[in-house]
């Protein structure tokens, strides 16, 4: 990274961008513009970023080719889409906890806040903002709106350390979960949650540049309300439901925010959090002011919290306290921060991914596919699979094999992650993400070209210059 | 609510003072006041149930249980089958109150074994870990044990979201939704037999585990061991016992807090979200508490239990806010840890990082 090399070799003399010999063993990209020199020490993120943008295409062909298969192992579309605003939601937990040690119980509001705030703003129950505020306006103001909450909150909170600091943050969080869930203000019903006034917004929320028409598309679960796409590209026709179009709009969205957020934990304000959470008591005696940097972290991630909660809303065009505000709503993205690795920020999201795969694989459905029933989900898969004759065999007693199928599959998906989670805390305390970086001895980005790049050249060690 | 409490809701947003001082006199109504106090005390009770286990764990080993709340929705759903298994239709009151206790000691004894053998197996391995790891490996076990219960009350078709209806019918004739008297010589009070229950249920508990901490040997090493295990240790006392003794003990406790609970529909039942609403105010009496000490554990729970039921009778009568009870009592919480950080009767060190 450019500032490191920065920091390394202040005394070299050579400029910036000049710095010739290096530390790091060659520097490959040594004199590019920063831009190149972005793009190439985040080659791994890149791949990434492809891998989720082909996912819809390698779903649609895959579920074409072996409709029960596919159908039964991959998540769908929605659930993706899911993954992502969900999977901010987690890394915006993982910011703070994960990278301060302040275990935020309460994250939850500021999710809820970001959902509840753009549906307001839609509904015309927010005084001084329009109804017709562009989605990606009210957004960002949902944003400040919880970062400044998480200020307030975090004034008295952080004086307050360990389970203190996780209890009052979640006291905060149900006071603000009960009045929500009783205010008469925000809808007839405020216990059962708000939606969208569809009269007043009969389309999908835009997201993209806002007063810029052909830099928009409309996010929506549901093909009636949202942007279906179909254009024709070098002689094949790209269709796009309104998911896929959410997909990938809503991912933008999240990759832009969590290169951000990646930006932050790089920076030197980045470094202080980790040494507020490796020793708080060290970084104090420093000379660094840690109360403001634990505010600041805070409302950063009050801040994505917070659009990934008005993403969630702005796609499901409804929002219920108890899917939002719930304290237990926060147990999900810790849940999913530990299994992806605590303090890894990318694991939070691959934590959640890795849920939701097992989730999907654990339910019960049929979907029409083609106009054909296809099973989604283990116990429909292999009924189908087994077929009537083995499903019936008799094991012992009057315990025939679809029983058992029955027990270990319908609907236990809860179970077999509570017993993973467990299984994680006890001999996987690092999580996939954070045992991957201990295994390379370095963030996957950084060490992972290296070592493919070693493997191709033979054991060589340094990456060499790049082909071109 | 009746046309002159709608009214005097309506004078409030007019006059807020006038009416503050209307509401005040309301309350300051013997009749009023005796009808919180007692409906204050029966909540009361029932948060020290389900309270004292998870202060007695985190007193002595500094392991906030997350599982408690799910510990408590097992101990009613097993107090629930086990009372449907020693009571018949036919018995008579006290018989059905001696077989709830005999229930409560095998609940008890139950959920102790299943506590130690958790303590054995799982915490154990965690003590040399940040104490976020045993919040993490509590939480995950919530999971397990709800989705346990589920599967186990899938196969005996019970619904896990409803309040478990069919071990009501094993309670005593005078404590159910009938048994409500008016009081005519206390100002009209309405009494049922569950409150008056609880409250004596809740004081033997509390005075028990009193006498148990200060009058047992074994009271006295987990006092030792709150104050200073490696000083404890040093003596000779087997502090690794004691942890799996006070673990296990404290979910027996949580488990019949749950056998209580079984029989209350009102302020309980059994149902799987029980775990989840059980679990919040727990939290808030040991936190308000003070970590870890008894005597904060109790007095918060008076106090939270009497602004609960003071917050009850302002919302029937006057304030047109259905959370506003739920809301006070998080209130309490976020103010006491503001205005003293350790709880009412709490000690600095625990806790903390």
């Amino acid at each position: 990274m450019a500032t490191d090399a920065d920091e390394a070799d202040p005394g070299e003399g050579s400029g910036p961008l000049g710095a010739t010999t290096d530390v790091g063993g060659g520097d490959p990209l040594a004199g590019e513009p920063w831009y190149r020199r972005y793009l190439w020490d985040h080659r791994v993120h890149a791949a990434v970023v492809v891998l989720f943008a082909l996912y819809p295409f390698a779903y649609s062909g895959l579920t074409e080719a072996m409709p029960a298969t596919m159908t039964t192992l991959l998540p769908g579309i929605t659930v993706m889409v899911g993954v992502l605003y969900f999977g901010l939601f987690a890394m915006s937990f993982d910011f703070v906890s994960g990278y301060t040690g302040y275990l935020d119980f309460g994250h939850a509001a500021f999710y809820g806040i970001g959902a509840y705030f753009v549906i307001l703003v839609a509904n015309d129950k927010v005084p001084l903002l329009d109804p017709s505020t562009p989605f990606m306006f009210s957004l960002v103001i949902a944003g400040l709106l919880a970062a400044l909450v998480a200020l307030v909150i975090g004034a008295v909170s952080f004086r307050l350390t360990g389970v203190y600091f996780a209890m009052i943050t979640l006291g905060f969080a149900q006071v603000i979960y009960v009045l929500m869930s009783n205010w008469d203000y925000l809808g007839d019903n405020p216990r059962s949650g708000i939606a969208v006034n569809t009269s007043m917004h009969p389309e999908g929320f835009e997201v993209g540049v806002p007063f810029v028409d052909a830099l928009n598309m409309q996010i929506a679960s549901a093909n009636f309300v949202g942007e279906t796409l179909s254009t024709e590209l070098a002689g094949h026709v790209i269709a796009l439901s309104a998911p896929e179009v959410s997909y990938f709009m809503i991912g933008l969205v999240v990759g832009f925010c969590y290169f951000a957020m990646q930006r932050v934990i790089h920076s030197p304000f980045g470094k202080v959090m980790i040494a507020i959470r490796e020793n708080e008591e060290r970084a104090e005696a420093i000379g660094y002011d840690t109360f403001k940097y634990k505010m600041g972290a805070f409302a950063i991630s009050a801040f994505f919290a917070a659009v990934g909660g008005a993403l969630f809303a702005g796609y499901r065009r409804s929002v219920d306290p108890d899917n939002s505000l719930f304290f237990l709503v926060a147990g999900d993205a810790l849940l999913a921060a530990i299994i992806g690795g605590f303090g890894t920020l990318a694991g939070a999201l691959f934590g959640f991914l890795f849920f939701e795969f097992l989730g999907e694989l654990l339910a019960n459905n049929f979907v029409s596919r083609g106009g054909e029933s296809v099973p989604d989900g283990l116990l429909p898969y292999l009924r189908d699979v087994l077929g009537e004759g083995t499903l019936s065999t008799t094991l012992f007693g009057d315990v025939t094999v679809r029983t058992v199928l029955d027990v270990l599959f319908n609907g236990r998906a809860e179970l077999y992650i509570g017993v993973l989670f467990v299984l994680f805390v006890l001999y996987v305390p690092n999580g996939i993400l954070g045992t991957l970086r201990l295994w390379l001895g370095g963030t996957v980005a950084k060490k992972l070209p290296e070592r493919i790049g070693s493997r191709l050249r033979g054991g060589q060690a340094d990456p060499g210059p790049p082909d071109d | 609510m009746t046309g002159a409490n709608y009214a005097a809701g309506h004078a409030m947003q007019a006059a807020p003072l006038a009416s503050a001082v209307e509401i005040l006199l309301d309350f300051l109504d013997p009749g009023t006041i005796i009808q919180v106090l007692i409906n204050g005390l029966a909540k009361s009770s029932v948060f020290v149930m389900i309270a004292v286990g998870l202060t007695l764990v985190f007193g002595l080993m500094g392991v906030l249980n997350f599982a408690h709340g799910s510990l408590t929705m097992i101990g009613a759903y097993l107090g629930g089958a086990l009372v449907l298994f020693a009571v018949s239709p036919s018995m008579g009151d006290f018989t059905r109150l001696g077989a709830f206790f005999v229930v409560v000691v095998a609940v008890l004894a139950l959920l102790t074994a299943l506590g130690a053998a958790l303590e054995i197996s799982l915490i154990r391995p965690l003590y040399d870990r940040p104490p976020l790891y045993q919040i993490l490996l509590t939480f995950g076990l919530t999971l397990v044990f709800d989705e346990i219960v589920r599967i186990v009350l899938e196969i005996y078709d019970i619904q896990p979201t409803t309040k478990w209806q069919a071990p009501l019918n094993t309670r005593p004739s005078f404590m159910g939704q009938e048994s409500q008297r008016t009081l005519d010589w206390l100002f009209g009070v309405r009494v049922d037999g569950m409150q008056v229950f609880e409250i004596v249920f809740g004081f033997v508990v509390v005075v028990g585990i009193w006498l148990f901490l200060t009058r047992t040997r074994y009271g006295l090493y987990i006092r030792a061991g709150s104050e200073d295990t490696e000083m404890t240790e040093a003596l000779g006392i087997d502090v690794g016992q004691a942890f799996t003794v006070v673990f296990g003990l404290g979910v027996g406790l949580a488990g019949v807090a749950g056998a209580l609970l079984m029989w209350d529909p009102i302020r309980g039942g059994a149902s799987v979200p029980l775990g989840a609403d059980v679990l919040l105010p727990a939290f808030v009496v040991v936190i308000v508490g003070g970590l870890g000490t008894y005597r904060g554990t109790v007095v918060a729970a008076l106090i939270v239990g009497m602004t609960d039921a003071t917050m009850t009778w302002l919302f029937d009568n006057h304030v047109e806010f259905a959370g506003l009870p739920e809301l006070v009592v998080f209130l309490i919480l976020v103010i006491v840890l503001i205005v003293k950080p350790q709880g009412l009767f709490g000690v600095k060190e625990v806790g903390g990082h």
